[in-house]
């Protein structure tokens, strides 16, 4: 037995020894989620340093890098940029630039590049460290965090109307400042005037051969220019990263109400090329009637031009041809002009408008929507090619088609008081319930009031009957037109899936143009605020 | 016992027979899958039309004579809580205030989704649900033993029990109003409901009504119908404008109708029957060959050994036979000789004795 | 032991007879309450949960413990394992009494116990594995009670009668190890139809062969088990063979044990694999299931081996013990903690006290008839009318 017993031992011992490194362990071997133990900071200023990528795939997470800290923290110990930023001579604008990388100018080799992150981070928090002040990480996985610690706040920025005009009225109006274009021959910037465009039209997302991305050049560009005048101690820009990228902080960058137009050679009034040929400049190529567009009313429209110019600021023609281009990426005309749900295309942006409450009402109660009718294409193609054949100046084209927008008279119009009924009752199914008293001209009366002031709005509700025809749905526009009960009956025909019951179409009809518009009252639940009990 | 071999066959024939009319066959590994029975109804609820207005509730409650809640259906504060459907309420309406993501909260009906394969019908052991050819799967109490094997079985949660009625307890669920869907009218909440969020025909209509739905407004609906393949489908289908799971649904049920989830298992059972008395026979006849082996073994050793035995006596008894017999001859020739000795003894005294005494000692010597 | 009321001379107020008439009392009057108000009185059981310890323990765990009866038969008379002989009708009468308390727990669980019979009578529900469990069950019990009657009907003194059952030995034996293969394993199969509601780690689809082989696990231990509290209660009942077979009936079942324990460890641990379950292990529910696995598993495994290695009776009489504690461990899991599992804990089901009063009432009743059999009728030893002839 004594033998037994010494192995019985010794089982006991190992399945201890097991359980505990076991349960000690699971949570790594069995990757169970092991919550942080601090609670998520909320930041703007996180760059991920994964600089390394040119290198080949990463060994390690990217490094989850707190900018604005650490220049806060240098700041306090009188150490600039140049403490971890080199400066070299730029071959494009003969200037000095200081580089957006890492205490080099190039990346030369893996291991060079990562030596200096090393040695120059963790030196530098060790020295902090033995001087006893808060420092950083000094663990691998400090830096490289598997799950972030924190969460990003940033957002991004753009110069937008407001911002644009506050610029230039600093610099007094000098373009080259910071418009520049590029001489691929002798690989230099130079100004060219009138051409000055948004920096993304060259500067995209990722850096590339002789163009640096756009995240480079804008930091590059604003930032330093923001310390320099900052540094002559007079007002300027933020240079600290929350300062542009901080939500709460950019909702404090003050904006002008009132931007006076932008003057560069724009035209006020516009019929729409269909070709990039300047010869048909009044002799389009298609068959089909112009349209004239108010050029100078749609820049007070959006924040800047690079909603509709958002390649160029060229014609849309030129990249959009009728056939598709490849410098258009194969975006034909039709769809650059009517493609939904994108805000360079004229349908689209339209379309978006229809959001706002005042407009959703109608608008958005999606299972009325149908697909525009052919009717609705000469809201905008509105004047036959005939009539300007033969126009080729620029102002006699403007003033022709400022002339047909002119025709269209831009109110909201809709029947007058005494053909519109004050009260419809709808008695159809009172069974249950009183019949419903609708205060009919109420309603019409402040939808119209409303979206008086809208010009979109105006422009296509010109005809009278156009308002009525959100309730009174799938005909005509007309004085007389039908109630709901000359098509909804019994619901769930097979033969006609689509349309709803009496019942559901009445409540559907109100209920969701109420939800749409953000109208509290009547609850949609609460039946007896819309009809009584019997 | 012996049988004669008409019996044997005619047995064997009767018990074939048995097996191909099987009465629900539970197929194990087939191709075969179930679309619903052709032209059955279905109803599909459009949780963006849902209103939380409980009026379904209410539909249902009067339609199949429910007992009347403690709170009205007018009572939205119900929708608070989450609630489940329970032996006095066959459906139920709950709010998701956070799915939206400010579009305000969103609603989800629950009741008895009618399943194709319904999982309740798999299990019940004496058949008490049935899906029937108007899609709906209906309940008969008058079977019902109340094992309540169905209510684990249901996927989504739904059969509910009369725990308080002692003597007539009843699973209590969904029946797609089946007595008023038989004669063409609606089901009770479908008819109450305001905003047609619950559309009523045929299930394959119902799927092409989605589809279209999603088709037209790709941005206000999830491009999925629920039900459409979920445990192998149901009759009850929804669409949504969130992830399904955010408003109370299941999405990680699989398309395996439930029944195929279980015939794997109940395919075996015959198997067992058939091959389980093979090979518990087999054991049993090689045990007991193995044991008539070694009985007959051990008495042939055992005759073996006691006529090894009785052979070695005999010899040994032969042996001491001769060796007596032996012993015996010995000792007549040596009293024989003896004698001889002594008459000769006897005689040269009797030369130098007198004749008589020769003779006496002569007689007394024969007589020795 | 101070009133001396019967004639024989021996007093009935033991402390067992106290205690067990105390239950009984109890369990009598909640029988009342549930037939006379149903089942919401007396359970906590609802919607989310319609099954909870009448089923979970009473039905599964009762089932698995009763399971001695076909592995001792089976090995006795199929295997052919004289030696274990005299075990074969304690085993029987456990075996018998333990499907019969299963059956009478049913009657209380379900709602409408006369409609019992139903599934063979009015409407059969074939697709169902319950249909599957209730046939073979009601079929064992029967085998059971046939396999048992002899000792009846010796002691009633039915010479014929049970001479001719005695023929039927070998028949009812097999016919048994079917129906126990069948039931043992459909228990289980009956959660395969849940999935979505039974923890990955419990639900596979081996459940029915892990069943069916703690079954036989349960069956073996419940031998050593019930022997050791016979030959502690009623050793004065039993004659020369019992007592002397006793140490070898330990050994060659604790052996067995050890070795089906090892096949059943391997088997779980293949189902982890199937279900590519590996990540669950370091999650609450997967340190329990280790602790139902190694603990209950692997190491009576290795002390049975231990125990018939060393010829330590102790040891394994122990080990019997804990295993068919890890068998209650195993159908409680399954049936009710690994079962909704993902519920709010405020959905999550624990039993009444009159649950636990009913299956405590069922186990005793069934102790109080094993008492009145073992002590009167040939279980633990052979009657002299009918010496050992096979």
């Amino acid at each position: 037995m004594p033998k037994g017993r010494a192995l019985l031992r010794g089982i006991i011992i190992i399945f201890a020894v097991a359980m505990a490194s076991f349960l000690v362990g699971s949570p790594a071997v069995f990757g169970v989620n092991t919550q942080p133990k601090a609670k998520s900071e909320i930041r703007a200023d996180i760059i991920m340093l994964d600089s390394m990528k040119v290198f080949g795939k990463l060994e390690r997470p990217a490094v989850t890098y707190l900018h604005q800290r650490h220049t806060e923290a240098l700041a306090k110990k009188n150490k600039d940029c140049a403490g971890c930023h080199l400066s070299g001579n730029d071959p494009q604008t003969g200037k000095e630039r200081m580089s957006t990388k890492y205490l080099r100018l190039k990346d030369t080799t893996k291991q060079e590049v990562m030596d200096i992150y090393h040695n120059n981070c963790i030196g530098c928090h060790k020295e902090t460290k033995a001087a006893k002040e808060k420092s950083g990480p000094l663990e691998c996985g400090e830096c490289h965090q598997q799950q972030a610690t924190v969460i990003s706040s940033w957002q991004a920025i753009g110069m937008d109307k407001s911002l644009h005009y506050r610029h230039s009225k600093a610099m007094d109006n000098k373009c080259e400042k910071c418009h520049h274009e590029y001489n691929a021959n002798t690989k230099k910037l130079f100004y060219a005037k009138g051409k000055e465009g948004t920096c993304r039209y060259c500067h995209r997302s990722q850096t590339e051969e002789n163009r640096i991305s756009l995240r480079h050049a804008s930091h590059i560009a604003c930032v330093e220019c923001h310390r320099e005048i900052h540094a002559k101690n007079e007002t300027a820009g933020p240079f600290n990263c929350d300062g542009c990228h901080e939500p709460s902080q950019q909702k404090l960058i003050e904006r002008v109400k009132d931007v006076p137009r932008m003057k560069l050679n724009q035209p006020d009034y516009v019929f729409v090329k269909t070709s990039a040929v300047d010869k048909e400049k009044a002799n389009p190529l298609s068959r089909m009637k112009l349209v004239p567009f108010n050029h100078m009313a749609h820049e007070k429209y959006n924040d800047s031009c690079r909603v509709c110019h958002h390649a160029d600021l060229s014609q849309c023609q030129q990249c959009h041809s009728i056939q598709g281009k490849k410098e258009g990426g194969g975006v034909t005309l039709q769809q650059a002009m009517h493609r939904p749900k994108v805000d360079q295309s004229c349908i689209g942006c339209h379309e978006s408008q229809q959001n706002q409450p005042s407009c959703a009402g109608c608008h958005i109660s999606f299972e009325k929507k149908q697909p525009q009718g052919t009717a609705s294409c000469t809201n905008c193609h509105m004047v036959p090619k005939s009539q300007i054949i033969g126009v080729v100046q620029k102002d006699e084209e403007e003033m022709m088609a400022a002339q047909a927008l002119g025709q269209r008279d831009a109110v909201t119009k809709t029947y007058s008081d005494a053909d519109i009924p004050e009260t419809v009752v709808i008695n159809s199914l009172a069974d249950k319930y009183e019949p419903v008293k609708l205060p009919h001209r109420k309603i019409v009366k402040t939808m119209v009031n409303k979206i008086k002031d809208n010009q979109l709005a105006n422009f296509f509700h010109y005809e009278k009957g156009t308002v009525c025809q959100s309730c009174h749905h799938n005909s005509p526009a007309a004085k007389t037109p039908p109630k709901c009960i000359s098509c909804h009956s019994k619901p769930f025909n097979a033969k006609d899936p689509f349309k709803p019951g009496l019942i559901a179409a009445y409540h559907r009809q109100c209920m969701e143009c109420h939800k749409a518009m953000g109208i509290a009252k009547p609850v949609a639940t609460d039946c007896t605020g819309c009809h009584q009990k019997k | 016992m012996s049988i004669s071999r008409r019996k044997f066959l005619g047995w064997l024939g009767a018990a074939s027979l048995g097996t191909s009319v099987g009465h629900k066959t539970a197929r194990a590994a087939s191709n075969k899958h179930f679309d619903g029975y052709p032209r059955s109804n279905g109803v599909l609820f459009d949780s963006t039309r849902c209103i939380g207005c409980r009026k379904c509730e209410e539909g249902c409650n009067k339609v199949n004579e429910l007992p009347e809640p403690d709170r009205s259906f007018s009572d939205l504060s119900l929708l608070d809580a989450k609630r489940r459907t329970t032996a006095k309420a066959y459906t139920v309406v709950n709010r998701y205030n956070d799915a939206g993501q400010g579009r305000g909260p969103l609603y989800h009906k629950t009741q008895c989704n009618h399943c194709l394969e319904p999982a309740c019908a798999s299990v019940c052991f004496v058949s008490a649900f049935k899906k029937t050819a108007t899609g709906a799967v209906t309940y008969d109490a008058s079977v019902c033993v109340g094992c309540r094997y169905c209510m684990i079985a249901c996927p989504f949660e739904i059969p509910a029990y009369e725990y308080d009625n002692a003597f007539t307890p009843k699973v209590m669920k969904c029946t797609m109003c089946f007595p008023r869907i038989s004669k063409g009218l609606l089901p009770g909440c479908v008819e109450a409901c305001p905003t047609e969020a619950l559309t009523y025909g045929k299930r394959e209509d119902l799927l092409r009504i989605g589809r279209e739905r999603i088709r037209k407004f790709p941005d206000r609906y999830v491009d999925h119908i629920y039900g459409e393949n979920e445990m192998g489908g149901t009759s009850w289908l929804y669409l949504s404008e969130v992830p399904f799971k955010e408003i109370g649904m299941r999405e990680d049920l699989g398309v395996t109708p439930a029944p195929k989830l279980t015939s794997g298992a109940l395919s075996a059972v015959p198997i067992v029957v058939g091959l389980w008395p093979v090979l518990l026979t087999g054991i049993y006849a090689i045990n007991k060959r193995k044991e008539k082996i070694e009985k007959q073994e051990k008495e042939q050793a055992v005759a073996a050994a006691v006529e090894a035995a009785e052979a070695e006596a005999k010899a040994n008894m032969k042996e001491a036979l001769e060796f007596a017999e032996k012993q015996k001859e010995k000792a007549i020739e040596k009293a024989v000789s003896q004698a001889l000795e002594e008459a000769a003894k006897a005689a040269e005294e009797e030369v130098s004795d007198t004749p008589a005494e020769n003779a006496d000692k002569k007689s007394s010597k024969e007589d020795s | 032991m101070s009133d001396e009321v019967a004639t024989t001379g021996r007093s009935y107020l033991t402390p067992f007879n106290i205690i067990a008439g105390i239950i009984v009392v109890i369990g009598l009057y909640v029988t009342i309450l549930r037939f006379t108000q149903g089942l919401g009185a007396v359970t906590n059981l609802s919607d989310y949960n319609p099954w909870g310890i009448w089923i979970g323990f009473d039905l599964l765990v009762g089932v698995a413990l009763a399971a001695g009866g076909f592995v001792t038969s089976a090995a006795v008379y199929i295997f052919g394992m004289k030696k274990y002989h005299s075990a074969v009708r304690p085993a029987i009468l456990t075996g018998f009494l333990g499907y019969a308390m299963v059956v009478v727990a049913l009657n209380y669980d379900v709602g409408r116990p006369w409609r019992l019979p139903y599934p063979f009578i009015m409407q059969r529900g074939t697709t169902s594995l319950l249909f599957e469990v209730a046939a073979c069950v009601a079929l064992y019990l029967t085998v059971l009670f046939v396999e048992f009657s002899p000792a009846a009907l010796e002691w009633l003194g039915l010479k014929k009668a049970r001479n001719i059952i005695m023929k039927l030995t070998l028949l009812l034996t097999i016919f048994g190890v079917v129906l126990s293969t069948l039931h043992q394993s459909s228990l289980g199969a009956l959660f395969m139809i849940a999935p979505s509601k039974l923890h990955p780690l419990w639900y596979s689809s081996y459940i029915p062969v892990f069943f069916f082989v703690s079954a036989v696990i349960a069956g073996l231990s419940m031998v050593i088990f019930e022997s050791t509290l016979s030959h502690r209660y009623f050793a004065d009942k039993m004659d020369e063979a019992h007592l002397k077979e006793k140490d070898d009936i330990a050994l060659g079942f604790g052996k067995a044990a050890s070795l089906v324990l090892a096949g059943y460890f391997i088997i779980k641990v293949i189902g982890i694999s199937e279900g590519n379950n590996w990540h669950l292990l370091g999650t609450p529910f997967g340190i329990w299931y280790l602790v139902e696995l190694i603990g209950f598993v692997a190491l009576p495994c290795f002390f049975y081996a231990i125990g018939v290695r060393e010829k330590n009776l102790k040891i394994i009489k122990w080990t019997a013990t804990w295993t068919v504690l890890g068998i209650v461990l195993n159908r409680l899991n399954v049936g009710l903690v690994a079962f909704n599992w993902h519920l709010p804990s405020s959905e999550r089901y624990f039993p009444h006290w009159m649950e636990i009063a009913i299956s405590v009432f069922l186990v005793t009743a069934g102790l109080i008839v094993f008492r009145f059999i073992a002590t009167r009728m040939p279980i633990m030893y052979t009657h002299k009318d009918y010496p050992e002839d096979h």
